[in-house]
């Protein structure tokens, strides 16, 4: 479709040059000066959650009604199989986890619970480690790699989280300028998922996890 | 779609419904509540729709930059990237790329640039199975139901209506005496479909020219799963949809997800890049993106650039009293409401639509409500404009509008008209409220008309006057 390709790339052009009264494009540089300009605009706009630490301000977003979620905090990671046996004896689920294949989560002592490294379908429980989090929205970022894939945070019907104090970033934008790599998806979590297509009603679990808890490791608490 | 029949007849048809206004006014009123609640709490929000849109008129005024750049880094990413002058060629590219992968079944995650180029009829069209996994599109793809809001396209539906569809069409559905046990049993039906797909088709919320990632955005999960368990990934964006970087997408993110539904952000939030990398465990083989012009360029050309601002939020539909009174369908074409009634009579010509610009009370409320400031009632007057110097208006409109300028160009006739009025309207009233009237039954059919002020505006301001 070369043809399709050329035939809009001149039309745009030449409308433009229209719109610009015959002046000349602008060159490239002045048009990543005028990006760079808007960036950093939207710092003076964003939310504020005050000044708190970013622990303290995450923890408070991800409990909120509008994320829903679970939350509560351990030392190190190492107790956070301790907190994955609580959860499935507190709902009541059998002992046996997808455990996503981090050489992190690996390491730990998962005596006492089944482990597998593939999601099923319906998969009950799914246990994983998020390279971050964002205070702003109380998301979990997961970068989809060789240790981290994409399907975990979407195939169970509980997913149980783990993420380091010290990788909180405070806003979206923090986030985007941290130059935390390309991978092949970014998944931004907040909350489980959840639909409101039947009468504008909020129910939870439509395709994705109903549940969600997240496991925040270190800080100042 | 029914836009076969004639504008005043399918708005009858959307009148004379029972249910309809009582299952739109269940969503819009909740997301009006929502947004409402969100704006207020968040001070700064006038210096961030002045922010949204300049990004978008910042992109705008470089599209073809953007679009080089874009296609350059996704290229890079290992996807392949095709261009689409029209609808047509749009589809023809995503179903030449299903034959060549021999691809029987594709799920979809919604995509309103989907419904625009009609691909559910061309993948229908190639015996291609479509399976849509937006709890919406399910439901009205069992419905065989166009989608009547571009957020919440089953918006049509009560529950009673979704609830009796799914006992008949799911093939274990239990009781359904809930919205909950309604949302499980369409979670169970599409659980499987989506590992049998071979493809996956989506949208795009943000085109991101720097990385050359698609954005997405959901709140039930389905597009995550529609894009990573089967072997083909297959996006349909429209051009306008790029932004320079991923801050740039954050920055329009928090604007268009609280108009959307007052939320701060939705559940998933995904940004694809290419296909399946060394050492992935899943992801598609194949990553397709089809970058579609179908009108943009035009609307560039044709006085519409602000148009192409559009984060399709469905805010000036929520709050429209046209929409909430006839509610989607009536409109005809993919996109209802507000920002509907200025795209329609891109896609479908002025001729057969002009009634939708005509359709509007111009109260300004879509203007107001849209987080990237798109004057959509000027947009709208100028397609009234449009079809006047076109002559497309018929002879009874081009004579009333006649006989109104007569009258308001001479002073003295013009009150006079206006106080016999004043002084009649009266007496069709009971308490403050005219419910019928000779030569109103089109206004007072639906809704009640206020009783008239007692005096009018000209000789209460002459009484007044110091």
């Amino acid at each position: 479709m070369t043809d399709a390709r050329s035939a809009i790339l001149t039309a745009v052009s030449a409308s433009l040059s229209r719109r610009r009264g015959g002046q000349p494009a602008p060159d490239p540089d002045s048009i990543a000066a005028e990006a760079e300009a808007l960036r950093l605009r939207a710092y003076a706009t964003r939310p504020d959650r005050g000044p708190g630490p970013l622990d303290v301000s995450f923890m408070e977003r991800v409990v909120s009604p509008g994320v829903a979620a679970t939350a509560e905090r351990v030392a190190g990671l190492a107790d956070f199989p301790v907190v994955v046996r609580r959860y499935l004896a507190a709902h009541g689920l059998s002992p046996s986890i997808a455990l996503q294949p981090h050489p992190d989560l690996l390491a730990l002592d998962w005596s006492g619970i089944e482990t597998h490294d593939r999601p099923g379908l319906d998969e009950p429980v799914a246990v994983g480690l998020a390279l971050g989090g964002i205070a702003e929205t109380g998301s979990l970022v997961f970068h989809s790699g060789p240790d981290a894939p994409t399907l975990f945070a979407f195939l169970p019907v509980h997913h149980i989280v783990a993420v380091e104090a010290n990788r909180l970033w405070r806003g979206l934008e923090d986030y985007a300028d941290a130059g935390a790599g390309h991978p092949r998806n970014v998944n931004l979590v907040t909350g489980a998922s959840g639909t409101t297509d039947i009468e504008g009603t909020l129910v939870r679990g439509a395709h994705g996890p109903g549940h969600l808890h997240i496991v925040l490791i270190g800080g100042a608490g | 779609m029914s836009a076969r029949r004639s504008f005043d007849a399918r708005v009858r048809d959307a009148l004379a419904d029972p249910h309809l206004k009582i299952a739109i006014e269940r969503t819009t009123g909740n997301a009006r509540t929502k947004r409402a609640a969100a704006i207020l709490s968040w001070p700064s929000y006038p210096a961030v729709r002045d922010l949204a849109r300049d990004i978008k008129d910042h992109v705008i005024a470089n599209l073809d930059h953007y679009l080089v750049q874009f296609e350059r880094n996704a290229l890079a990413s290992g996807a392949q990237v095709h261009w689409a002058r029209t609808g047509q060629e749009a589809c023809a590219i995503v179903v030449d790329i299903c034959r060549k992968a021999g691809v029987r079944s594709a799920t979809r995650a919604k995509s309103m640039l989907g419904e625009e180029i009609g691909l559910p009829h061309a993948l229908a069209d190639a015996g291609i199975e479509r399976v849509e996994t937006d709890l919406a599109e399910h439901i009205i793809q069992l419905a065989g139901d166009p989608p009547s809001h571009i957020v919440w396209p089953a918006l049509h539906k009560t529950r009673e209506q979704v609830r009796a569809l799914f006992l008949a069409r799911h093939h274990d559905p239990g009781a359904l005496e809930t919205v909950e046990a309604m949302v499980a049993s369409a979670r169970r039906e599409l659980r499987a479909r989506f590992q049998a797909a071979d493809a996956g088709i989506s949208g795009a919320n943000f085109l991101i020219a720097d990385t050359g990632a698609i954005c997405t955005v959901t709140n039930e999960g389905n597009a995550e799963l529609t894009t990573t368990l089967p072997r083909i990934h297959i996006v349909t964006a429209g051009i306008e949809k790029l932004v320079p970087s991923t801050a740039h997408a954050m920055a329009l993110l928090r604007p268009l997800v609280r108009s959307a539904t007052g939320a701060e952000l939705t559940q998933y939030t995904t940004f694809h890049c290419g296909p399946k990398r060394a050492g992935d465990r899943d992801g598609p083989d194949a990553f397709h993106i089809v970058l579609v012009d179908g009108g943009r360029t035009r609307m560039l050309d044709e006085g519409l650039a602000e148009m192409l601002r559009c984060l399709r939020c469905g805010a000036c539909l929520n709050h429209c009293v046209v929409y909430r009174h006839i509610g989607g369908h009536a409109y005809g074409g993919t996109y209802p409401g507000p920002m509907g009634s200025v795209l329609t009579p891109i896609f479908d010509g002025l001729p057969q639509t002009r009634d939708l610009a005509q359709a509007c009370t111009l109260n300004g409320q879509c203007q107001e409500v849209c987080p990237v400031a798109i004057p959509l009632p000027t947009l709208l007057r100028g397609w009234r404009d449009r079809s006047w110097r076109e002559g497309l208006e018929p002879a009874t409109v081009r004579w009333a509008v006649r006989a109104w300028r007569f009258v308001a160009l001479r002073p003295a006739l013009f009150r006079l008209v206006n106080s016999v009025a004043v002084r009649a309207m009266p007496l069709f009233a009971r308490g403050g409220w005219i419910r019928r009237m000779p030569l109103a039954g089109g206004w007072t059919d639906h809704r009640d008309l206020p009783r008239p002020a007692a005096r009018t505006f000209m000789a209460q301001y002459r009484s007044q006057r110091p």
